[in-house]
């Protein structure tokens, strides 16, 4: 068996126990819309991989299945017990296919079955005849009672367990069963957690690809490497994960207990660099070079040009660039789908290509490199490029967007829309893409595991799909915010922007419909979920200051009301006991730099208890009607007077007590981030206050190649300004702009005098740390 | 019960809640944290008292005075670390005394008017000179366990 079907084979398993769970849930909940898709996705992806590895019994069936999800999926048909039953009949034959797949390499006889279920199916696509037809059908195709034994059997049974395989098939070779889920590690509770996270499925991911437990992957004759290598359980890099994580909070506190003490600081600093470099080699330890997941690609690539009448060229570059092991395994289906989607709709036939004056065999480039701490890898296809024109149609005859709201999109913001489920341009349904999931499956995907998807198309030229994984999910950054004076954890992935209502704002600024609470930003109205609320939290004074966390989770926007924000840090995740799992909203919890605990928050979850919809091409569309000439300023109120800071600049806003801000000489300083910012007193605030508790909000802005800080009362808004001209002379006033229809004077930050160097005599110490 | 009896004698932790003494075999103890910091949970079950910090773990801890329908601790209470083969949680007491030997001749079960839930959650108790101590396994009240057998 070659390393293709192998995987297949262990990705089609997992499919089905996902699509097992939700069939069983869906009974209990069959308006769930999120089951019938995930259902939809299995039977998917087993589909689009069958087709080109030749597996033609299961390829007919799950197309069957396809079609009657697909009409569930509309909602076309709804859920009835019939259409489970016949769901699980489909998935007990599939099973049954990949069982015999894995025994003897092929997919054995059965096809007279297959046909009985494959119309069972299909009968059960008309609404009426449904109920009649389906079961009489079904009882032919397999006996009835057996399968309900099974399934009924099962359904309480752990996510995830599966009957051991090589009981279920007399004659097959023991080693074809490997001992997967059977063997519960002892450190499962804390995979499975890591799992939930990421978002991902909760049922544990087998630690070892089944190659591991099979002889023949053995290598048999031991190389020179494999003297000095060794191979280690992945939950014994976890668990060093972990402690190395623990490492950094206890290093952090102790950095922050000692600062005072000259002796213990050289000290801590040794303990600090020892810790990074721990902490660096751990990572290292779990990181994976994508070859690893690129390898399958060439057969995909090969396959799928044959099938498809294509000439293409795979070529793969930074195949050495490494990533996180559980972040690969989780790329793996999003680049597949990438792909496919490069050759199938990307790249034209090679008579279309030669008429284009382009040559006959098109190239697909796959390129993985480092960036920050992220790692991006692109899918670059020469082909004809997305035909903006198409999407918008297509986006307007799914309904995905109000034709008005289409016309006024710019190209960029109609790319996004590829990413909404429901969204397919192919003409016809093929076998290898088309459904519309692709997309909307490969976004999910990858924002799952923190990372971000951007799209790139030039007609004539080609497309560049660009996946942004972040290195490690083992610590992830977060932004800390309280209600009721308790710490939350906000993972900064999913926060896109805050808003700071003062005292009376809260009334005046949130609307309500009926009980529904909403925000307008920038002309957009958006959902509010009042975390005390949400958690039953003791109701706090009515109109008190609030803040607004903007957050998307998959593409879903709404507005976390929240009492107010502490620090950004970098958090590590530690399991909750599967009490308060079940509880939803908290993805972990974990312990603060200073020592208190915080519950992680889980956008996602939230934003589906709230009904928060699908928002995904609003949130791009927001900028548009906005003229020619027009910027974004960020509005600030400095002692009384308004100003406009241009949004592009701005850097950070902060809130610190004025205690942290020093002079060098009489200017007024504030360290940031290592370095030293001249800070621009507008506000006038350090002068007259001698309270050094007292809160100051700072907002840091680049100018040019250096960064300055400035004092302000009070962010009001994020406006855009349009350009004032001068009555009679036509020239464009300098300085300022109209904002909200008010005159508002831009900051000059060119004006906030550099740093001079005899000044800051703490900066070049700074500079060593 | 069977297994305390046969043992003659056993170091057993006392705790205190409300008026009642408690003992738990110390073997059954990870550890004794003196009144660490908490994290109260909300929308947990209501018998979880919060989450403590312990060695790079946070632990869901239970509380007893919850558990028993007991009105709030004005105090900070001190927690028992128990681990299970389910779990290691935490269990809140209002304090935690001194360990006492107790024999295992000295052990009752549990008295068939006590009201179902503390049947369910003592194990018996010990009769001391001056008064009882109940006895507790943590077994009976890993999380999990009391989310089945005590559902809100």
């Amino acid at each position: 068996m070659d390393d293709l079907t192998r995987e297949f084979l262990l990705e089609s398993q997992e499919g089905l126990d996902r699509m097992e769970r939700c069939l069983t849930e869906l009974e209990a909940r069959p308006d769930d819309a999120e089951l019938i898709a995930e259902i939809f996705r299995s039977v998917h992806t087993i589909k689009g991989t069958t087709g080109f590895l030749g597996f033609s019994r299961l390829e007919a069936l799950s197309h069957a299945g396809e079609n009657l999800l697909g009409l569930l999926r509309e909602g076309e048909l709804t859920v009835h017990p019939p259409i489970i039953s016949g769901l699980l009949a489909l998935l007990d034959r599939l099973r049954g296919i990949l069982r015999a797949i894995e025994a003897a390499g092929s997919e054995g006889e059965g096809r007279q079955e297959d046909g009985a279920i494959i119309a069972q199916l299909e009968a059960l696509q008309q609404p009426e005849s449904a109920a009649t037809v389906a079961e009489p059908v079904l009882a032919a195709a397999t006996p009835a009672p057996t399968r309900r034994r099974r399934t009924t059997g099962r359904r309480g049974a752990r996510p995830g367990v599966h009957p051991p395989q090589s009981a279920s098939l007399p004659g097959a070779p023991e080693e074809a069963g490997p001992p997967r889920d059977n063997e519960p590690s002892p450190l499962e509770p804390d995979v499975r957690f890591r799992a939930a996270a990421s978002g991902e499925e909760t049922h544990p991911r087998p630690a070892r690809p089944m190659k591991d437990l099979l002889p023949a992957q053995e290598p048999t004759v031991p190389s020179a490497t494999a003297d000095s290598t060794l191979r280690v359980d992945v939950e014994l890099l976890n668990r060093m994960m972990n402690l190395v994580g623990e490492l950094v909070l206890t290093r952090n506190q102790i950095l922050q207990a000692t600062s005072a003490d000259a002796g213990f600081s050289l000290l801590g600093r040794r303990l600090d660099m020892v810790t990074a470099d721990l902490r660096e080699s751990v990572m290292k330890a779990r990181m994976q070079p994508v070859s690893y997941v690129f390898s399958r690609f060439p057969r995909l690539v090969r396959d799928l040009s044959l099938s498809l009448n294509k000439r293409v060229r795979l070529e793969m570059e930074g195949q050495e660039t490494e990533l996180d092991k559980s972040l690969l395994e989780a790329i793996r289906d999003p680049l597949t789908h990438s792909i496919r989607n490069a050759i199938d709709h990307g790249i034209e036939s090679p008579e279309a290509r030669v008429a284009a004056g382009k040559p006959a065999e098109g190239i697909v480039r796959l390129r993985a490199c480092h960036e920050g701490s992220h790692v991006i890898v692109e899918v670059h296809d020469d082909g004809a490029g997305m035909r903006i024109d198409r999407i918008r149609d297509k986006a307007v005859e799914r309904g995905l967007v109000p034709a008005q709201r289409a016309e006024q999109m710019n190209e960029r913001e109609i790319l996004q829309l590829i990413f909404l489920p429901g969204f397919s341009t192919a003409a016809a349904v093929t076998s290898v893409s088309g459904r519309g999931v692709g997309m909307d499956v490969v976004r999910t995907n990858v924002e799952k595991i923190g990372g971000k998807v951007e799209v790139e198309s030039r007609a004539g030229r080609g497309s560049v799909l660009r996946l942004r994984i972040p290195l490690t999910l083992a610590i992830i950054p977060a932004l800390i915010v309280r209600s009721r004076g308790q710490n939350f954890a906000l993972p900064q992935s999913s926060l896109t922007e805050l808003v700071h209502l003062s005292t009376g704002q809260t009334d005046s600024r949130m609307e309500w419909l009926e009980n529904a609470a909403l925000y307008r930003l920038r002309g957009h109205l958006l959902p509010l979920v009042f975390l005390d609320r949400l958690l039953q939290q003791p109701p706090g004074e009515p109109s008190a200051p609030c803040d607004i966390a903007i957050l998307n989770a998959d593409g879903r926007r709404f507005g976390l009301v929240i009492d107010g924000l502490a620090d950004p840090e970098e958090i590590v995740v530690k399991p909750l006991a599967a009490v308060l799992r079940e509880i939803g909203y908290y993805a972990g919890a974990t312990i603060l730099g200073n020592g208190e605990m915080a519950l992680i928050l889980n956008p996602g979850a939230i934003a589906q208890h709230a009904n928060v919809t699908f928002t995904g091409a609003f949130e791009e569309s927001q900028v548009n009607g906005r003229q020619a000439g027009q910027r974004d300023y960020l509005v600030v109120a400095t002692g009384g007077r308004r100003a406009a800071l241009p949004l592009e600049t701005v850097v950070r806003i902060e809130r610190i007590p004025q205690s942290r801000i020093e002079r060098a000489g009489s200017r007024p300083v504030l360290r940031f981030e290592g370095t030293l910012l001249p800070l621009d007193d507008a506000a006038g605030f350090l002068a007259d206050s001698g309270n050094p508790d007292a809160q100051t909000t700072v907002v840091v802005c680049r100018d040019g190649e250096r960064q300055v800080g400035m004092t302000v009362s009070e962010v009001l808004d994020v406006s855009a300004g349009g350009l004032l001209a001068e009555a009679g002379t036509g020239a464009v006033a300098d300085g300022i702009t109209l904002l909200q229809e008010q005159v508002t004077g831009v900051v000059q930050l060119s004006g906030i005098p550099p740093l001079d160097a005899t000044l800051a005599p703490t900066r070049s110490e700074e500079e060593q740390r | 019960m069977k297994e305390a009896t046969a043992i003659r004698t056993q170091e057993v932790c006392s705790v205190r809640v409300g008026d009642t003494l408690y003992g738990i075999p110390i073997a059954h103890v990870l550890e004794i944290l003196g009144k660490p910091a908490t994290q109260p949970v909300p929308l947990a079950p209501y018998f979880v008292g919060g989450l403590v910090h312990y060695r790079g773990e946070v632990l869901t801890a239970v509380s007893l005075r919850r558990l028993l329908g007991m009105e709030a601790a004005r105090a900070p209470e001190d927690v028992l670390v128990f681990e299970t083969p389910e779990s290691i949680f935490g269990l809140f007491v209002d304090s935690v005394g001194e360990v006492l030997h107790v024999s295992g001749e000295d052990h009752e079960p549990n008295p068939t008017t006590l009201d179902a839930r503390r049947q369910a959650l003592f194990a018996g108790a010990w009769k001391l000179k001056d008064r009882l101590l109940v006895s507790l396994e943590p077994e009976r009240l890993e999380p999990m366990r009391l989310a089945g057998a005590f559902p809100a």
